[in-house]
């Protein structure tokens, strides 16, 4: 019996964590102490991230109701809502790595063991995951000094200045990823090979 | 054959493999990617093998401008928008009251509530063009009562996934703009050529839920309490479709009265989401923490495929993968009507491995010429084109509807049921293509008349 | 280098009549000109990256080529949209003898050299329109408040004047045209815009395109790879350029005619003038706008004093030496 030890039913919280306060799932990679501190930092992050999804709709709303209703066009704050819909998703990735909500086609996967499913894991993240992530970040820092250099803005009419902002948020977000994958690759080595400790 | 498109044929191989391991199919993708560009570096390098446009590491480093560009793409602003309007609905109990109601009424009726998602996949189809969002919506909406109501898991994710998947044909369509765009056909005729395609689809869904209920009872069982439906439940309908019914209004309105473009309609939906929560007293703080982390969640696992996607079709391209595909379709001993029939074959096929904006990226500028030369109706050419990248969300094993149903659904539906659950709609929208293949007019009609 | 293939990015998709299809007309002339060891692989709009993005990727050099609209940089580099077209600027001949014979050419490279870009003149053709309207524009009056979607400086020069400008995408224009949420936009010139059907939904043609009497393209090239080309391989991409020029004027006066007539006479769409109260009043406005920018940027006051001071030197020239426009009208009295 390989199976590791995962929380049962009863012990989910009614928003999805376990006891605690860390996404809970059927079926678990065994924790860690550098893992959990890993997914708590990244847990923070997308759960402030999160409201910026009323803003956008605040953004939305804001923007029809000057239009329509006061004929005043900003494109500005047309700007303004790309800025809150990429900042949403591009920081969501990470956060639904370690929620592990990245859809996988598991037909096959779901009758091997643990312990098959925790190398295939190990091997995804060293092999595809972790390489495709560094690749990106490293290649999105000379494009986003490049928009910093040139102090790009926006090309419209009274568009947003300072696009680097928006552009470095690649970066952020990419060393979020490599930071959810580093957590779960962790989580495959302690499953495997006890190292480290499972907590 | 050149060395490079045995490259791509190996690309192609190595991603199907490699989906079936488990792993996250959106890593999967953009591993793969940086995968063949490490080995078809070293196959230039060492053994001189010509890589085509794949000969630098810059080569990918394009990934970064494409990432950019989506994050510039004002109308994908209408999936985290959409899938919250969902969320917020599920959570204000409006959609609860919505299709217990419709369970009652329906109780006498074989495959009611498959019906009822159909109708409603079809009115969201009409709202939004964005596939996710529609899909997500209505698994959440309906799949728990159809478990309930113990209707095959087979059926109730083929008819969820399906009718998630209209949206991306019926108009307002960003496939349609996009093929507009790159055709630099009129927008409006492909708009109004879509009309009845997606509507026939949509009648084709029905009489196949009828039929089957008819046939096979087990897939959608009539209710155990087979009680007479009185005029309280259909009061109660009446009563329970009027918010959802407002909350469409409002979306579909504010598009057809001018006030906001499709785009901030999903904005106003979301907005009216929230009102109606707040009107039924459901809403507070901690609803509104869930539905928003619930979002992120959901358009996060949807923008990784899309990032993942754009890589592949990247590195797919540089190795020569458009020119490879448009090798096919050059020089066939085809009768004019076999062209036609052959380039949709190429894409219905073409659509179980990439989806639908790589293919119309590969093949639409390809052939358009070659199909205007042969004297067909290019935006009658272009309406069918889009039915058939339509089916790609379907078709396993890389249907982006399958994926996003399977992102939500409860943990009873596996990926299984829902491969199994789209053949026979899949079968339909093979119905559908030859319909349109057969009878210009379905495309051609709507736009004279309009303009 | 012994053989060159490069990807050739467009910004436009090359289905677009005049405006991008001359750049895979360039693309072969390159290939037969060098007897096929030149090959300049288009990529349409997307495929590699987004027309918008080509600048960047080009400078960096992720992709070999361009053949794009300068003016997409602006961003990043005030002084592009000059070269794209001007508001009250030159018409396609005088882009043409500003690019070739006063120096524009030069001045181009030199500006664009710190970006890694080797760019050369390689397109242009005819004025824009001034917008598809949903009513037609009367008075000064009507411009405040005026609803419309127009990209770039002329955007910026309505803006002052009082209108709502928006940058809505592409994507949404057409349905935002036709159920009001913008009361007109700017696109293209007539075969683009007949093209992408606009005179479906709004039936008011505005004309003349004074925020741009002229539209060119440039062959950006990566300077590092331009470096790496023989004298020969250097001589082909500027003389098919070239030659690209001349092709995408003729091509383009041949077709717009033809077109606008098809449009009034046919479609029921109405050609407005834009009345002179207007025009001066965008002129004075476009007039500060540019002083605007070429206070701030070194390039764009360079590059735009070049271009009006060649404008005036040529304009007594092409006032009295052509026929003044609209003479033949009002000598058949119509
Ligand atoms: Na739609
Ligand atoms: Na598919």
């Amino acid at each position: 019996m390989d199976e590791t030890p995962a929380y049962s039913e009863s012990a989910f919280n009614d928003d999805g964590t376990g006891p605690d306060g860390l996404p809970a799932e059927h079926r678990m990679l065994p924790r860690t102490r550098i893992s959990n501190a890993i997914d708590r930092f990244i847990m923070r992050i997308g759960n402030a991230a999160s409201w910026i999804w009323v803003v956008l709709i605040a953004g939305i709303f804001t923007n029809v109701t000057m239009r329509y209703v006061f004929g005043r066009a900003t494109v500005w704050l047309e700007e303004l809502q790309l800025y809150f819909y990429a900042i949403g998703f591009i920081i969501g990735l990470s956060y639904a790595i370690t929620w592990n909500r990245h859809v996988r086609v598991d037909a096959l996967a779901d009758r091997w063991s643990a312990r098959t499913r925790a190398w295939i894991e190990l091997l995804g993240m060293v092999f595809l995951l972790l390489p495709f992530a560094i690749a990106i970040t490293t290649e999105a820092v000379p494009y986003l000094m490049t928009s910093i250099q040139l102090n790009e803005a926006s090309s419209s009419p009274g568009g947003l200045p300072y696009t680097w902002i928006l552009k470095s948020f690649i970066v952020w977000g990419f060393v979020l990823i490599i930071l959810a994958a580093l957590s779960r690759l962790l989580r495959c080595t302690a499953l495997l090979f006890d190292r480290p400790r499972p907590l | 054959m050149f060395e490079y498109e045995i490259i791509v044929i190996c690309l192609l191989l190595t991603f199907m493999g490699l989906i079936f391991t488990g792993f996250p199919l959106a890593w999967v993708l953009g591993g793969v990617s940086f995968m063949y560009l490490t080995v078809s570096l070293v196959l230039l390098n060492v053994f001189n093998i010509d890589t085509y446009f794949l000969d630098d590491w810059n080569d990918f480093a394009i990934i970064v401008d494409r990432i950019w560009a989506q994050m510039q793409n004002w109308v994908l602003v209408a999936l985290p928008m959409f899938i919250f309007m969902g969320l917020m609905l599920d959570r204000s109990g409006v959609a609860d009251k919505l299709m217990a109601n419709f369970t009652k009424l329906f109780r006498g009726l074989r495959g009611g509530l498959a019906l009822t998602v159909i109708v409603i996949g079809v009115l969201l189809a009409a709202s939004t063009g964005i596939v996710g969002a529609s899909v997500v919506l209505l698994s959440m909406l309906a799949l728990p009562p159809m478990m309930e109501a113990r209707y095959s898991k087979t059926l109730a994710a083929g008819v969820v996934a399906s009718s998630g998947t209209l949206g991306i044909l019926i108009p307002p369509s960003i496939m349609l703009v996009i093929m507009a765009d790159q055709l630099s056909l009129p927008v409006g005729d492909l708009f109004m050529g879509a009309v009845f395609p997606g509507l026939i689809l949509g009648v084709l869904y029905v009489s196949y839920v009828v039929i089957a209920a008819m046939v096979r009872p087990d897939m959608a069982p009539a209710p155990e309490r087979a009680e007479e439906v009185t005029w309280w439940d259909v009061l109660g309908v009446v009563w329970s479709i009027v918010p959802p019914l407002l909350l469409i209004l409002a979306v579909l309105g504010s598009i057809f009265a001018g006030i906001a473009t499709p785009t901030e309609a999903s904005g106003i939906g979301a907005l009216g989401a929230t009102v109606l929560a707040a009107a039924n007293r459901r809403l507070n703080l901690e609803v509104l923490r869930r539905v928003c982390r619930e979002t992120m969640l959901t358009t996060s696992f949807i923008f990784g495929i899309f990032l993942g996607a754009t890589a592949f079709a990247l590195v797919m391209r540089s190795l020569g993968g458009d020119e490879f595909i448009g090798g096919l379709l050059e020089g066939l001993p085809f009768p004019p009507w076999g062209v036609v029939a052959f380039i949709l074959f190429i894409a219905f096929v073409a659509g179980f491995f990439l989806d639908w904006l790589e293919i119309s990226l590969i093949i639409l500028p390809l052939v358009a010429p070659v199909v205007e030369g042969l004297g067909f109706d290019l935006v009658w050419f272009t309406v069918l084109f889009a039915t058939t990248l339509q089916t790609s969300f379907l078709t396993p094993p890389v249907g982006f509807s399958l994926f996003y149903l399977k992102g939500v659904a409860p943990p009873g539906i596996t990926i299984g049921h829902i491969y199994k659950g789209v053949v026979p709609f899949v079968l339909l929208q093979i119905t559908g293509i030859i319909l349109v293949f057969e009878f210009e007019d379905l495309v051609l009609w709507l736009p004279e008349q309009m303009y | 280098a012994d053989r060159v293939r490069w990807q050739m990015a467009m910004s436009f998709p090359s289905t677009l009549k005049a405006l991008a299809d001359t750049a895979p007309w360039v693309a072969e002339q390159i290939h037969t000109m060098s007897g096929g060891t030149m090959t300049l692989q288009v990529f349409e709009p997307g495929t590699l990256v987004k027309g918008t993005e080509v600048f960047d990727a080009v400078s960096q050099g992720k992709i070999d080529s361009g053949y794009v609209w300068a003016g997409y940089e602006f961003g990043k580099l005030p002084v592009s949209p000059l070269f794209g077209g001007q508001p009250f600027g030159l018409t396609p001949w005088q882009m043409s003898a500003f690019m070739l014979e006063k120096g524009g050419q030069e001045m181009m490279e030199e500006i664009y050299a710190p970006h890694n870009i080797m760019p050369i003149f390689c397109g242009v053709v005819s004025a824009e329109a001034a917008g598809w309207f949903s009513f037609p524009l009367e008075g000064l009056d009507e411009v405040d408040g005026l609803r419309i979607r127009f990209a770039g400086m002329g955007g910026q020069v309505l803006q002052k004047m009082g209108a709502e400008v928006t940058v809505l995408p592409a994507s949404e224009l057409f349905e935002a045209l036709e159920k009001g949420v913008i009361d007109a936009t700017e696109f293209s010139m007539p075969t683009v815009d007949e093209q992408l059907g606009f005179y479906k939904v709004v039936k008011y043609y505005h004309l003349p395109g004074w925020h741009q009497q002229s539209t060119s393209q440039y062959l950006y090239v990566n300077l590092d790879k331009w470096n790496g080309l023989d004298e020969t391989q250097q001589g082909i991409l500027r003389t098919a350029c070239t030659a690209g020029v001349a092709k995408s004027m003729a091509r383009a006066e041949g077709l717009q005619g033809a077109v606008l007539n098809k449009f009034t006479d046919e479609l029921g769409v109405e050609a407005v003038t834009l009345p002179d109260e207007i025009l001066r009043e965008l002129k004075i406005t476009t007039d500060e706008v540019m002083a605007e920018y070429s206070e701030k940027d070194a390039d764009f006051a360079r590059v735009w004093e070049a271009m009006t001071a060649f404008q005036d030197e040529n304009r007594q020239w092409a006032e009295k030496g052509y026929l003044p426009a609209g003479w033949m009208s009002r000598v058949d009295g119509e």
